[in-house]
C-alpha cells in the first residue's frame, strides 16, 4: 500500500523537521514494514514550468516547431517541438539537460541532453504528460499533445513539482506486515500509529448530522453479512472531473482519478479505509436492500455478460433486481453515468468472510473487497460519512441530502481486558511508567481505568474485530509503542538437570555422517511427491499409498512410501554427468495404513524415517558396485555404535534383480533390502547406461548402543603368518561354504580365515572358479616352524577338498 | 721429497673434499692411492733414497696415505647421507592423493551447526511426522478457522482425508510449528528444544519459492522470560552461522501463534549496514519471525498462559544456507544435482 505523507499530516501534525528516515524506521520497529519511502519531487528534478513566447516553424520539417521558451533564467531558449497544440502564451513543462523522461512514455527513463533536432539546436525538451509519468492526471485527446500548464498559477522557471503541488513524499507499506490490522488501511489508521509514537494530537471527524427528515428504504435482510448500511440520497450533482488536488492525491497512492463522484468514494477509502459507493439513484428502483442472492439470480455485468451467483453471495438490490455483489463489485446498474445528476451513497460494513469468499469465487479482488476481507468495524463508516459530506459539499456546492438512512442493526461490541500490572511487568522485564502506559493506549484509543494493581481497558471498535482480545495483546501494544529496542537483552534463566541424552538421534547423525566422510557417498534430497513412471517401475501395489489432492503435477499424486522411486530418477538426472557415484537420503516415508493415534484426537498414518542408498556404476563390474554396497551397509553398526546387521536371502524385493539381492536383518527382523536394480526396472526409470545397487532400510528399527561394544584381547607374544591359497572351485559354490568348510573342527593352530579375492576367466575352465582365501596361523606358545604351519595348510586343502572339492592352484 | 709429500697430502685433501658423488670419489682414490696412484709412486722412490732417510720417509708416506684413506672413507659416508635415492627428474608439483569423501547436503550441514549451538546451550532436539492433521498444523496453533493458509491453494491436503473435522484432515505440515505442541505435549516444562524439518506449500516455484522448504524452529518456555530472551537465543544462532557477531533487530509483526510477534531482522554482511543492493538498501535483511507463544497455544500444549511463557524463533534454513554461499537458486536444493551438491565438501 502507497501512503502520501502529505495526506497523512492532514490528520496528526508531524513536525516539518522529522526526519523521513526516522520516521519510516520507527513506523516499520513499531507497526509496519516500510519497505520505501519516495521522495516525489526526485521524478521531476530539472523539469519545469515553460512560457512559449513565439513558435515558429522549423526549416527543415514540416511537423516540427521552433518554439521560443521562457524557463525563467532571463533568457529565451529554443526548443524544437512537434506538439500538435503548441501556442503563444501557453504554459509547458521543460525538461532541461539532466532531466530524466521516458521518450513517448516507453522504454526506460533516459537523460535530456541538448540536440540538434534536423538541423536545429534544441535547448531540452518540451514533454508530453506521457513522457514525465502524467498521463493521468493530463489525459490526451490525441497523441502530439503536449501537456498544458496555462491553467496553474505558477510563473515560468518555477519546478514541475512545485507548480502542481507535488513536493511529497510516498511511503510503500508491505501489504503482509499489516494483514491483521484493517485499522491501518487507511492514511488515517497510520496518522493514528504515528500520533501514538511521537505523541502528538490525531484530527477526529466531525459526526455527520443529515439536515433532512426523509428517510430512505434501505433494507437490511441479512445482519450478519451486513451489520450496518447507511444510505443517502445525494441530488444536485453532475459529472465533472474532481479538483487537481484531489486527483493527484488519488494518482499518488496508486489509483487513477475517474470523476468527481467516483473520486470522491475513492478518496475516502484511501483516507480511513472504509470503502465507500455510489449508484446512480436513476438505477434504482424504490429502495436498497441488502440480502443473499436467490436461487439462479444472475448480476448483469457493465460488459452486458450475466454472472451466476451463489445463494452464498451478499447482495444490493433494488425492488427490482441484484444491482451489485455486497463489497466486491458493481454490476451494469450500479455504475455511475455521464448522464448522473444525483445519486445513492453507500457506506455500508460486510463481514469480512462473506465478502473474501464472493471476491475469490469470482476471482475478482478489489479495493474495496480486499478491505472488507480485513474485518472493517462497523463504526468507522461515521469517519467515512463525515469526510464523503464535506467533500460532496465542497465539490458541489448545491448539493442536497434529500433522503437518508442509517441502519445499523448488529452494534459492535467492545473487547474489554483486564491486565495485572504484575503480570506486566514480568513479561516485559521491566516496569514502564503508568502516565506512559495511560497516554500510549489513550492516543491509540482505548479507554483505560487503573487500579491499583490492574487496569481494566476497553478496546476501540477499529481494534475490536479480532486483532486485539487478550492481555498478550495489550502488552505487545505496550511494548511497541515504548520501542522494542528499548529493552534490555535479558539472559535466560532457565536451569536444567542432567545431561541431554539422545540415543536415537545421534545415530542418525552418525550413520550419515559414516556415509559421508566414510563412505564416499553424497547426500541428496529429494520431494515427499514421487512420479508415476517410477512408482509403476519399483512398487508393485500402489493401494496404500497416500495421494494429494492437488499435487504439483498430474503425475505427482503419490506421496513417498519408499524412497526408492525418486532415488532412481535422481539416478536418471546424474547418469548424465557420472559415470561413477553413489547417494544417499534420509526421510520419511508413509503409507495410508496402520493408523495411530500418538498425539490424540488425531490419527496420523504409518511414517517410518528410511534411508536409501545407490551405488551406481558401469554395468561390467556389478561385483565391486555389490560388495561396496555390502561393505557400506555391514560396517555400519562397528561405526556408528548401533547392534549389528546380517544379511539373508529371504524374500526378493520386487524390483531387484534375481540373483543379486540380499535382505537386511537386525537380529530375526529384516529391515531393509540390498540389491541390483533389476534391467526392466533400470529400463523402465530410464536409466540408460549404468547400474545401480540400491538399499534401503527402516533407521527407526536400528538400535543404538548405549556405549562401545569392543572387547580387547591379549596381544600375541609370538607372530601370526599370513598364509594365502588359491583353490578351483565349482562356480556354484559360495563364500559362506567356503568360510563354513574351514572353520567348522578347525586346527587350534589357525587361528581366522579371509577372503582375498575371485576370479574367473582365462585359465579357469569353464564352471569353474578361482578362489583366494587367507589364512592366518599362529600360536600363543611359541613361533611355528615352516613345517608347522605347513600342516595347517595342508589339513585345510585336505578338509577343502574332501567337502567341496577344491583343488589347489599352483599353490 | 718432504716438499711434494706436503703438497699431496694438501692437493689430495681439496680433491676428496670436491667429489661430489662416489664415482668421482672412486676416481679420486685411484689417483691418490691406487697402483698408478701418486702415493704408490712416492713409495717406489723410496728405495732410491739413503738408507738413513728411508725409515722416515717411509713413515711419513704412510702417514699421509693413511690420513688422505680416512678422509677418502669420511667423505664417502657423507656422500651416502647427503644423496636422494629419487632422481632429479622426480616432480613436486604433481596433486596430491586425496582421501575419497563424500558430503552431506549443505542444508543439513547448516541443520548440524545449528544442533551444535543449541545443545551446547542445553536444547534437545525433536522431530515430528511430516504429515500432520489440520487439528495439528492450525487449530493448535490459534489460526481461526477460516485463514486462507487452511485452504488447498497454500496446503497440500491428501486425497480421502481432505474433508471433515480438523483431527481428521492429512495434509504435508506446512510449517513446523505444530511439532512444538507435539512435544510439549510429551514433554515436561521447562522446555528448551529445536525440531528442524521440512515443511511443504502448495505454490508455484521460482528461483525464490520452493514448494518444499526446510525450517529449524527453537522454543524456550518457562516461568518468568521475558520476549528479550528470544534476542539472546537469536544473537548465538547467527553468530554460530555466520562466525562474528551479528547486529539483531526485533521489530512488530504479525503471526497467528505468537503473541506479541516480531520479523526478526540481521544487520547486512554484505555493506555492513550502510545499505546495499542484497539488502534493499536498508542496511537490514529479514531473516526469521518469531515471538511469545500465543495462550492458546499454550493451552494447546497444556500448560498455563498466565504461569507459562517462552519464545519462539523460526529460521529458514534454506534461506540461511543461500545467504551463507551466495546460492541464487532455492530449487537447486531439491534438484539432486551432484554437480551442485560436491560443491559444499
Amino acid at each position: 500500500m502507497k501512503l502520501s505523507l502529505n495526506w497523512i499530516k492532514d490528520f496528526v501534525k508531524i513536525p516539518d523537521d522529522m526526519d523521513l528516515s526516522k520516521l519510516a524506521y520507527d513506523l516499520t520497529m513499531s507497526t509496519v514494514e516500510v519497505e520505501g519511502a519516495e521522495d516525489l519531487a526526485r521524478r521531476f528534478d530539472g523539469i519545469v514550468v515553460g512560457e512559449i513566447k513565439e513558435v515558429l516553424p522549423h526549416p527543415n520539417a514540416d511537423k516540427l516547431r521552433i518554439c521560443r521558451t521562457d524557463i525563467g533564467d532571463g533568457e529565451i531558449k529554443e526548443i524544437v517541438c512537434g506538439g500538435s497544440n503548441l501556442e503563444a502564451g501557453m504554459k509547458v513543462v521543460v525538461a532541461c539537460p539532466g532531466a530524466m523522461v521516458r521518450w513517448h512514455g516507453e522504454g526506460e527513463p533516459v537523460e535530456i541532453k541538448n540536440a540538434k533536432l534536423r538541423g536545429v539546436q534544441s535547448f531540452g525538451m518540451i514533454c508530453a504528460a506521457v513522457e514525465i509519468g502524467l498521463d493521468d492526471l493530463f489525459p490526451v485527446t490525441d497523441d502530439h499533445e503536449i501537456m498544458d500548464l496555462s491553467a496553474f498559477d505558477a510563473p515560468a522557471g518555477t519546478p514541475v513539482a512545485k507548480a502542481l503541488e507535488l513536493e511529497d513524499i510516498i511511503l510503500e507499506i508491505d501489504n503482509k506486515s499489516m494483514t491483521n490490522r484493517p485499522d491501518l488501511w487507511g492514511h488515517y489508521g497510520i496518522a493514528r500509529e504515528l500520533a501514538a509514537l511521537y505523541d502528538l494530537p490525531l484530527k477526529e471527524f466531525r459526526p455527520y448530522a443529515p439536515d433532512t427528515n426523509e428517510v430512505f428504504d434501505v433494507r437490511i435482510e441479512d445482519t450478519e453479512r451486513c451489520p450496518r448500511y447507511i444510505g443517502a440520497r445525494i441530488e444536485g450533482l453532475g459529472v465533472k472531473p474532481s479538483p487537481f488536488k484531489m486527483q493527484s492525491r488519488i494518482w499518488r497512492v496508486g489509483m487513477r482519478p475517474i470523476n468527481a463522484l467516483v473520486d470522491i468514494t475513492n478518496y475516502v477509502m484511501l483516507a480511513v479505509g472504509q470503502p465507500t459507493h455510489v449508484f446512480d439513484s436513476e438505477n434504482i428502483s424504490d429502495y436498497i436492500v441488502v440480502r443473499r442472492a436467490k436461487e439462479d439470480e444472475s448480476l448483469r455485468l457493465l460488459n452486458e455478460k450475466e454472472l451466476k451467483l451463489s445463494t452464498d453471495d451478499l447482495v444490493i438490490g433494488d425492488s427490482e433486481e441484484a444491482v451489485a455483489l455486497a463489497g466486491v463489485m458493481g454490476g451494469a446498474k450500479d455504475s455511475v453515468l455521464p448522464t448522473t445528476e444525483s445519486v445513492i451513497l453507500e457506506v455500508a460494513n460486510f463481514e469480512s468472510k462473506g465478502v473474501r469468499r464472493t471476491a475469490l469465487r469470482y476471482d475478482n479482488r478489489t479495493e474495496a473487497s480486499s478491505r472488507y476481507e480485513k474485518a472493517i468495524d462497523p463504526e468507522r463508516c461515521d469517519q467515512a460519512l463525515s469526510l464523503a459530506m464535506e467533500l460532496f459539499a465542497e465539490l458541489y456546492p448545491d448539493m442536497k441530502v434529500t433522503a437518508f438512512n442509517d441502519q445499523y442493526p448488529n452494534k459492535l461490541t467492545c473487547a474489554e481486558i483486564d491486565v495485572d500490572f504484575d503480570w506486566l511487568d514480568r513479561r516485559l522485564g521491566m516496569r514502564i511508567p503508568q502516565e506512559v502506559v495511560a497516554r500510549k493506549l489513550g492516543t491509540m484509543g482505548y479507554k483505560v481505568e487503573f487500579t491499583e494493581s490492574a487496569m481494566h481497558i476497553t478496546v476501540p471498535t477499529w481494534r475490536s474485530t479480532g486483532d486485539v482480545s487478550i492481555k498478550a495483546d495489550i502488552m505487545e501494544e505496550v511494548a511497541r509503542m515504548y520501542g522494542y529496542e528499548n529493552f534490555e537483552a535479558s539472559s535466560i534463566t532457565t536451569s536444567f538437570t542432567g545431561a541431554i541424552n539422545q540415543l536415537e538421534t545421534d545415530l542418525i547423525r552418525k550413520i550419515k555422517e559414516y556415509l559421508a566422510f566414510r563412505c564416499d557417498m553424497q547426500e541428496i534430497f529429494t520431494y515427499p511427491w514421487m512420479t508415476d513412471e517410477f512408482v509403476n517401475a519399483l512398487i508393485p501395489d500402489t493401494s496404500d499409498i497416500l495421494k494429494l489432492s492437488a499435487p504439483p503435477a498430474p503425475n505427482e499424486k503419490y506421496v513417498r512410501c519408499s524412497l526408492l522411486p525418486n532415488m532412481c530418477k535422481a539416478i536418471v538426472k546424474n547418469e548424465r554427468n557420472f559415470d561413477e557415484f553413489a547417494v544417499f537420503e534420509e526421510a520419511q516415508i508413509f503409507r495410508d495404513a496402520d493408523y495411530s493415534e500418538n498425539y490424540p484426537p488425531e490419527k496420523l498414518p504409518y511414517c517410518r524415517r528410511h534411508l536409501a542408498c545407490a551405488f551406481v556404476g558401469r554395468s561390467d563390474d556389478v561385483a565391486t558396485l555389490f560388495r561396496r554396497a555390502k561393505g557400506v551397509i555391514g560396517q555400519m553398526p562397528s561405526y556408528t555404535h548401533m547392534e549389528a546387521l546380517t544379511f539373508k536371502k529371504e524374500v526378493k524385493p520386487y524390483w531387484a534383480d534375481d540373483v543379486v539381492w540380499l535382505n537386511i536383518f537386525l537380529g530375526e527382523e529384516k529391515i531393509g533390502d540390498l540389491a541390483l536394480l533389476s534391467k526392466k526396472a533400470a529400463l523402465a526409470c530410464g536409466i540408460k547406461v549404468l547400474s545401480a545397487v540400491l538399499v534401503e532400510m527402516d533407521m527407526e528399527a536400528l538400535k543404538p548402543l548405549r556405549s562401545r561394544t569392543n572387547r580387547f584381547t591379549h596381544l600375541s607374544e609370538f607372530p601370526m603368518i599370513d598364509y594365502d591359497i588359491s583353490f578351483l572351485v565349482d562356480s556354484m559354490v559360495k563364500w559362506d561354504d567356503i568360510y563354513a568348510a574351514i572353520m567348522g573342527k578347525k586346527n587350534e593352530l589357525l587361528r581366522d580365515v579371509s577372503f582375498v579375492d575371485e576370479y574367473k576367466g582365462k585359465q579357469i575352465p569353464a564352471g569353474k572358479k578361482s578362489v583366494t582365501v587367507r589364512l592366518t596361523i599362529g600360536s600363543e606358545e611359541k613361533t611355528l616352524t615352516g613345517a608347522e604351519i605347513e600342516s595347517v595348510a595342508n589339513s585345510v586343502i585336505k578338509k577343502l577338498s574332501k567337502l567341496i572339492g577344491a583343488e589347489v592352484r599352483n599353490a | 721429497m718432504k716438499d711434494k709429500l706436503e703438497a699431496l697430502l694438501r692437493e689430495g685433501a681439496e680433491k676428496i673434499r670436491a667429489a661430489q658423488t662416489e664415482s668421482e670419489l672412486q676416481q679420486v682414490k685411484g689417483e691418490l692411492l691406487g697402483k698408478q696412484g701418486a702415493i704408490t709412486e712416492l713409495l717406489k722412490e723410496i728405495p732410491k733414497l739413503d738408507v738413513s732417510l728411508r725409515p722416515e720417509m717411509g713413515k711419513a708416506v704412510n702417514g699421509v696415505k693413511s690420513s688422505l684413506s680416512e678422509q677418502i672413507d669420511a667423505r664417502r659416508e657423507e656422500i651416502k647421507l647427503k644423496a636422494s635415492e629419487i632422481s632429479p627428474d622426480f616432480d613436486c608439483t604433481i596433486p596430491g592423493i586425496a582421501p575419497k569423501i563424500g558430503g552431506l547436503h549443505p542444508i543439513t550441514q547448516m541443520c548440524y551447526d545449528l544442533n551444535d549451538a543449541f545443545r551446547s546451550m542445553g536444547f534437545e532436539v525433536f522431530q515430528g511426522p511430516e504429515i500432520t492433521s489440520e487439528h495439528y498444523a492450525f487449530d493448535n496453533l490459534n489460526f481461526p478457522p477460516n485463514h486462507p493458509a487452511r485452504e488447498s491453494m497454500d496446503t497440500y491436503w491428501f486425497e480421502g482425508h481432505d474433508s471433515g473435522e480438523a483431527k481428521d484432515k492429512l495434509c504435508l505440515r506446512p510449517h513446523l510449528t505444530g511439532d512444538s505442541v507435539r512435544y510439549m505435549q510429551t514433554h515436561k516444562p521447562p522446555y528448551r528444544f529445536v525440531y528442524p524439518g521440512r515443511v511443504y506449500r502448495n505454490e508455484t516455484t521460482d528461483a525464490r519459492h520452493e514448494r518444499a522448504f526446510f525450517q529449524y524452529e527453537a522454543l524456550i518456555v518457562d516461568k518468568d522470560l521475558t520476549y528479550t530472551a528470544g534476542k539472546v537465543m537469536i544473537k548465538s544462532i547467527l553468530s554460530k552461522v555466520f562466525g562474528q557477531d551479528v547486529p539483531v533487530r526485533m521489530r512488530a509483526g504479525f503471526f497467528p501463534f505468537v503473541e506479541p510477534g516480531f520479523e526478526i531482522d540481521m544487520g547486512c554482511l554484505v555493506c555492513g549496514g550502510k545499505g546495499c543492493s542484497v539488502c534493499k538498501h536498508v542496511g537490514w535483511i529479514e531473516i526469521m519471525p518469531g515471538g511469545t507463544p500465543h495462550p492458546n497455544v499454550l493451552r494447546a500444549a497444556g500448560l498455563d498462559p498466565d504461569e507459562y511463557t517462552g519464545f519462539y524463533v523460526n529460521i529458514g534454513l534454506d534461506r540461511l544456507v543461500m545467504m551463507r554461499y551466495g546460492v541464487d537458486d532455492v530449487r537447486l536444493f531439491h534438484s539432486t544435482d551432484l554437480r551442485f551438491l560436491k560443491q559444499f565438501r
